[in-house]
């Protein structure tokens, strides 16, 4: 199989808005992390998974336009809560090709947050759904992805 | 990584199982007659802590307002699930990323309303009877404007930016970013929901120590059953937390803060008394009553319910992987070196 690779960084003059008080409250500020005037596209095969916390890390082999390749690290959320979905290292298998939008760090090495990672045909990682309990006022779970 | 994880997840099965209930449903007690709280809990809920204005200042929920609120969030996991563009472009610059700083399936934002002797909560909140946060006093609005930071919340981090000396030194940055203490309340005390992720609780309990751990991140508090406070000259971040029981209920009552958590604004000298209950074979009700004259100028209360949960509480070893605060100084040192380099090229 022929994987294409491609890498792109745009860069845009937009003013970097922050917003406020959001409902929920990020594990660090990724305003301050991620540069939001360096927005990514990423394609490239897994090469290394950090299941760690507070964050996990997917490492991914990225093309360069003159066909070298250089190593990304994508940032996703805390392992705990896709352990008990039933989402571990054997889901994210070394080799499978992912597509990453995200946003450069601040720092500009080689990482972006992964606001979505998906299969190159656009379908999500997401394998499994959060359990229930059953207790009073609880939401049905949801069907299971296909 | 695996061996460790199969090492704790046997340790959580022999502490963490709550014991088999009783006959008729009844709660399951220790062998001196105490309701058994030891467990693993999901505190997890859609119910916000401060009541939205939608709901005109009401306690209860209707069933079709509860509802609305389960499938608000039933829609929002399904458009997440949705495939995305397989052709799509890098995402557009100047997103505040606020919104989708990564992947919804990484998260769990929770899947119940508040439900206590069957009335659905608008808020966890219930005293004052607005479900509102009391307003803060002279003195709590003074001291909060010297940490600088939305009622004093050292877990909230938007508003750092306004601080010049923000990301000059690993200590400027918030408890939970240097992996402290959970965000959103996590930790406590009192405990709160974080409408994100890890809401799981552990309790432990013997005739003389309840230990009450948060897997995020990590935090265990020991509640010494009976005896007094520690002298006032000795403070505990997470405060110092006695317990007695009235009835089937375990009363904690934590004094002896510090000034590094200032829980919503609070002071040292706030004073929590929680109240932990088990209502059913499934079900433990959280209540924590909050006292700070120095804060606000009356006490306020929440309540809420945990669900006994079978699922298993991982280790959340926070800090020596986390890439992040280095990545956000770093960040900062970058910033300040191309502002100074465009500076000199005017000049």
């Amino acid at each position: 199989m022929l994987i294409r690779s491609k890498f792109m960084i745009l860069s845009a003059c937009t003013a970097l808005t922050v917003a406020l008080a959001p409902p929920i409250v990020a594990h660090h500020a990724f305003p301050a992390e991620f540069d939001a005037n360096r927005p990514v596209l990423l394609k490239g095969k897994i090469v290394k998974v950090e299941l760690v916390n507070p964050h996990a890390w997917i490492h991914i082999e990225v093309a360069k336009p003159d066909g070298s390749t250089e190593v990304w690290m994508v940032e996703g959320g805390s392992p705990n809560t896709l352990l008990r979905k039933g989402i571990t290292k054997a889901t994210l298998p070394i080799g499978i090709e992912v597509v990453v939008d995200g946003y450069q760090a601040k720092d500009h090495t080689n990482r972006a947050n992964g606001s979505d990672i998906t299969l190159p045909d656009g379908r999500k990682l997401n394998l499994g759904s959060s359990h229930g309990t059953g207790a009073p006022g609880e939401a049905e779970p949801p069907s299971p992805q296909k | 990584m695996r061996v460790r994880l199969f090492a704790l997840g046997g340790l959580i099965l022999m502490m963490g199982l709550p014991a088999a209930s009783q006959e008729g449903g009844g709660i399951p007690r220790t062998p001196d007659g105490r309701p058994d709280l030891t467990g693993i809990y999901d505190a997890n809920t859609l119910t916000q802590i401060e009541r939205p204005a939608k709901y005109g200042g009401r306690e209860a929920l209707t069933d079709q307002e509860a509802a609305e609120l389960l499938r608000a969030q039933a829609t929002r996991d399904e458009e997440a699930d949705k495939p995305s563009d397989p052709n799509r472009k890098a995402p557009k610059a100047g997103n505040t990323l606020a919104g989708k700083s990564y992947d919804d399936f990484w998260k769990s934002f929770g899947n119940r309303v508040v439900t206590i002797g069957g009335e659905k909560r608008s808020s966890i909140i219930i005293e004052p009877p607005d479900g509102k946060i009391p307003p803060m006093t002279e003195e709590g609005n003074a001291r909060d404007d010297k940490y600088g930071g939305l009622a004093g919340r050292s877990d909230v981090l938007e508003r750092r930016g306004q601080r010049p000396d923000a990301f000059d030194d690993p200590e400027a940055s918030a408890n939970s970013e240097r992996c402290l203490l959970g965000f959103g309340w996590t930790s406590g005390t009192p405990i709160l929901p974080n409408y994100l992720y890890n809401n799981l609780k552990q309790i432990v309990q013997t005739p003389t120590e309840v230990m009450i751990v948060t897997e995020m991140i990590h935090d265990a508090r020991l509640v010494r059953i009976g005896g007094r406070h520690l002298p006032s000259s000795v403070r505990k971040w997470l405060g110092d937390s006695v317990g007695h029981w009235e009835g089937d209920t375990l009363v904690v009552e934590t004094t002896n803060f510090t000034d590094k958590t200032r829980f919503r604004g609070s002071s040292e000298n706030l004073k929590v008394t929680e109240r932990f209950t088990r209502l059913d074979a499934n079900t433990l009700l959280y209540r924590f009553t909050l006292e700070d004259p120095h804060t606000w100028a009356r006490p306020w209360t929440g309540e809420y319910t945990w669900a006994v949960s079978n699922e298993r509480m991982f280790e959340y070893a926070c800090h020596e992987n986390n890439y992040a605060l280095g990545g956000i100084l770093r960040g900062a040192r970058v910033s300040e070196s191309e502002a100074a380099a465009a500076k000199s090229e005017h000049k």
